[in-house]
């Protein structure tokens, strides 16, 4: 009779992985050996610098778990593991784990662990995997990815962007502090007469200092890290990138002549991975012809997945699909040029091709339709708009053909609307923020995020500069703005029941777009415009509207956070589709979600009504 | 309070030279945890018991369940499920707990259960979802068996929800019927949801339910959780 078994325990493992693969006899056999232990929210379960000796796993609630540095590596529900690195690699442990929910979690001891790993290749396979992701994304996707060519070409020297920040070695901890903070800096250099005697950061302030209850007036040089690891100015970004790995350091002095020429950061290497990956895609202007970059433009999908397999936030992500988005449309531009001009029609005239919404904000998706207008200069001569309507038939044809589908509403530069002398697009304008109608700026609304993508910068900034300052005086426009951003109502009835859009295809699914992504946009153009600011991007208009007084700064903050999250979960959704074959949309079925992310959606989309309830609030009138 | 603790040491020490020889003595000579151990030392045992009805003197143990918790640990390898023969009918109450008078029949003498329970119970701590109902059977089954009392600390994950729920912040003075019930207490935490009524995972489900309850009571207190703060005799 199997009068221990826990059959409870023992069915949850089998639920998930790697447990699940596990034979039946063992996976009857395991929680004999396990512990169960109960964590309350904001408890740690492990942390930097301390010797970890169990695997944990999540039975209910969330973890999460930081670098050394505080950097998220990882957010994780029920089913989900931590602890591997220091099982399968050195202790102490790289990772503060923290209990973000109260958690219940089965505690698997080390010697359990590796028996299970030499026993079963499958289960040891899945945490070299997990530990690969988690420690060392940058320095494996070396191994594995054509852009670690790049990486090998690129020197510290090249990876410095500002000179160092320093102070002597007879300041106290405190007067270092402020310069860090005056500086934006999270590392400092002490320096003495003859060069480089120690390196503080960020860290040690927290670990040496506020941890321990050090006096701020003491010596810098008590908690300084003295001697550092420095590099060479021409080492490789590779080597620096294994050096820090190895070392476990995130800040690493590079050195000329005795003379530091600044400092290199993890985040540096990190970012440079993703430049290169932009940079492989960026090969598009090279392209002899439409079908070159067409190709060029099927990478796109697989680079996105990459980038969300390694968490990389969403913002960046949005910027690198934006990126290859704007080369893309660049040389498609370029091509049609040549075309016309081998065909007999121009030179071209003076004019503006500007990309609008999403990718004008630089936030552009998987999927995302075309938008685009082009400026004539006002002394363009006589049937310029003719040469335009031609260009702008090839280059929709191209983009289309790179997987851009052609605009719904028709916002394309084909559309001899769209297509106007700057005196023309002035009228427009004026008369969207003037004489509004609620109609018109809802259509409007997109020409208000536009960037100069191709041609002659300066018509657009002519434009842009009387936009920003008429918006303010549109009283009547700023209220139809308000009234559209708090009409995309956040489906927080999806958390309840599924109540759902219920139109055709999209049965039963979650629209990320509109009440979510699409929303904060919404809030953020609304305060943007309000308050006479410049920017397109959501991230920065929302904090400029925090600093500008225009938004209360700690809104501004969850929002930004809000954005961030909804826009991550759309892009795991949208690569999941695209590595499927389907086209890649915002509509995403309740089963996608974990229930750690419904519950982070759920607290999203309540952070995007609270605003647009304050918003509503604040501008009554608006509403009418 | 001292004078409480005295007496239940008193009839441990009376109940221990009143036993024959054998498992029930052995258990009570060992001492109980002192009132004064914190909670992150206190060792415990969880245990649940399935019966026919809740009379303890005409009804029967049919199942017992229990698993042991070490400070704020529970320990699995210590989780035990026995199932006892007896000679009565199941009847009625095979529909709760999902027994059948088959697997009964195939079950374990009740005199080896109680000694094996008795062994586990040894130096620690009772810990039941309304104690009562265990300690009572218990008590009905060594008076029976070895003619001596039952006696033992014991912490009730129910009394101590009631607790949960009525001191502190947010506090209810009457807490909704319902609410101390061993589902609806770990519902209150996010606890998993198990399958209910089979002893070694309803002992589980109140050891989870215990580490859950310290951990809140703990956050609350100002001094260091100790048994003498949660037991309920």
């Amino acid at each position: 009779m199997a009068d221990t078994e826990l059959a409870e325990v023992a069915d949850f493992l089998a639920g998930h992985a790697p447990f699940a693969a596990l034979p039946a006899r063992v996976l009857r056999a395991l929680p004999a050996r396990l512990t169960i232990r109960y964590h309350r929210r904001g408890s740690s379960l492990m942390a930097v610098g301390v010797d970890n000796h169990d695997l944990i796993i999540v039975r209910s609630g969330a973890i999460e778990i930081r670098d050394a540095d505080g950097g998220l590596v990882d957010r994780c529900a029920e089913g989900s593991t931590a602890g591997s690195t220091t099982l399968i690699g050195p202790n102490p442990s790289r990772f503060d784990v923290v209990a973000i929910e109260d958690t219940l979690a089965l505690h698997l001891p080390a010697e359990v662990f590796h028996e299970l790993s030499q026993a079963h290749p499958d289960f040891a396979d899945h945490f070299d995997a997990e530990r690969a992701d988690r420690l060392r994304t940058a320095v494996s996707s070396v191994a594995t990815n054509p852009a670690g060519e790049a990486i090998l070409r690129t020197s510290a020297r090249d990876l410095v962007h500002r000179a160092p920040v320093s102070v002597g070695d007879d300041v106290t901890i405190a007067e270092a502090a402020r310069v860090m903070t005056d500086e934006g800096v999270s590392s400092l250099l002490v320096m003495d007469g003859r060069g480089v005697v120690g390196i503080l950061t960020d860290r040690d302030l927290r670990r040496r200092v506020l941890a321990v209850g050090v006096d701020p007036a003491g010596p810098v040089t008590s908690v300084m890290t003295p001697d550092p690891v420095v590099a060479a100015a021409d080492t490789s970004a590779l080597e620096l990138l294994v050096t820090m790995t190895e070392r476990t350091i995130h800040h690493l002095p590079v050195v000329e002549a005795g003379r530091p020429l600044g400092v290199v950061t993890t985040t540096d290497l990190m970012r440079l991975e993703r430049v290169n990956m932009v940079h492989i895609v960026g090969d598009v202007s090279k392209q002899p012809d439409v079908a070159g970059v067409v190709a060029m433009a099927r990478r796109l999908p697989r680079l996105v997945e990459q980038l969300v397999g390694q968490d990389v936030a969403a913002d960046d992500i949005t910027r690198v699909v934006t990126t290859v988005g704007d080369a893309i449309e660049r040389r498609l531009i370029a091509l049609a040029e040549d075309e016309l001009t081998a065909a007999g029609h121009g030179p071209p005239p003076r004019y503006c091709w500007m990309t609008m919404g999403s990718r004008a904000r630089h936030e552009q998706a998987l999927g995302g339709d075309q938008d685009h207008g082009v400026i004539l200069a006002d002394d363009a001569p006589e049937g310029a708009e003719d040469y335009i309507g031609a260009l702008a038939e090839i280059v929709v044809t191209g983009l289309e053909a790179c997987g851009y589908p052609r605009c719904e509403g028709d916002v394309m530069a084909s559309n001899p609307r769209w297509r106007q002398r700057l005196t023309g697009w002035r009228r427009e304008f004026r008369q969207w923020i003037h004489e509004p109608t609620s109609d018109a700026v809802l259509t409007a609304s997109i020409f208000f995020d536009s960037r100069p993508l191709a041609g002659d910068d300066t018509l657009h900034a002519r434009l842009a500069e009387d936009i920003a300052a008429w918006a303010p005086q549109g009283h009547n426009f700023l209220g139809h703005l308000v009234a559209a951003a708090v009409a995309n109502e956040p489906p927080l009835g999806f958390f309840r029941g599924f109540v759902l859009a219920r139109a055709g295809d999209h049965k039963d699914t979650l629209d990320l777009k509109r009440g979510g992504v699409g929303a904060i946009v919404d809030l953020a153009r609304a305060h943007a415009l309000g308050a006479g600011l410049v920017s397109v991007n959501t991230r920065s208009r929302l904090l400029a509207a925090g600093r500008a007084g225009a938004l209360d700064p700690a809104v501004a903050a969850s929002l930004v956070d809000a954005l961030e999250f909804i826009s991550h979960v759309r892009l795991a959704h949208q690569t999941r589709q695209a590595a499927s074959g389907a086209t890649p949309d915002s509509r995403l079925r309740p089963s996608e979600l974990t229930p750690f992310e419904q519950r982070t959606l759920r607290e999203a989309f309540h952070v995007v009504r609270d605003a647009q309830q304050a918003l509503a609030q604040r501008s009554p009138g608006h509403l009418t | 309070m001292f004078g409480i603790r005295r007496s239940t040491e008193r009839r441990r020490e009376d109940a221990a030279t009143a036993a024959p020889p054998g498992p029930l003595r052995d258990y009570l000579s060992a001492p109980f945890p002192d009132l004064a151990t914190p909670v992150t030392e206190l060792s415990l045992l969880a245990l649940d018991v399935e019966s026919t009805g809740l009379d303890v003197e005409e009804d029967r143990v049919l199942a017992v369940g229990w698993v042991p918790v070490d400070g704020l640990s529970i320990d699995l390898s210590g989780a035990r499920r026995r199932v006892l023969a007896t000679r009565r009918d199941v009847g009625q109450s095979a529909t709760v707990h999902g027994l059948t008078d088959d697997a009964i029949a195939a079950g374990d003498l009740p005199v080896a259960v109680l000694t094996e329970l008795l062994g586990a119970l040894s130096g620690r701590v009772l810990l039941a979802h309304h104690a009562s109902i265990e300690v009572g059977f218990l008590d009905a089954a060594c008076r029976r068996v070895h003619g001596v009392p039952f006696v033992a600390t014991s912490v009730d994950t129910l009394h101590l929800q009631r607790r949960v729920l009525t001191e502190g912040l947010g506090a209810q003075p009457d807490p909704l019927p319902g609410a101390l019930r061993l589902w609806a207490a770990r519902e209150r935490y996010g606890l998993p949801r198990y399958r209910a009524h089979e002893p070694l995972t309803d002992a589980l489900a109140c050891a989870e339910l215990y580490l859950a309850q310290v951990a809140e009571l703990s956050q609350r207190s100002s001094k260091p959780l100790t048994l003498k703060a949660i037991r309920a005799t």
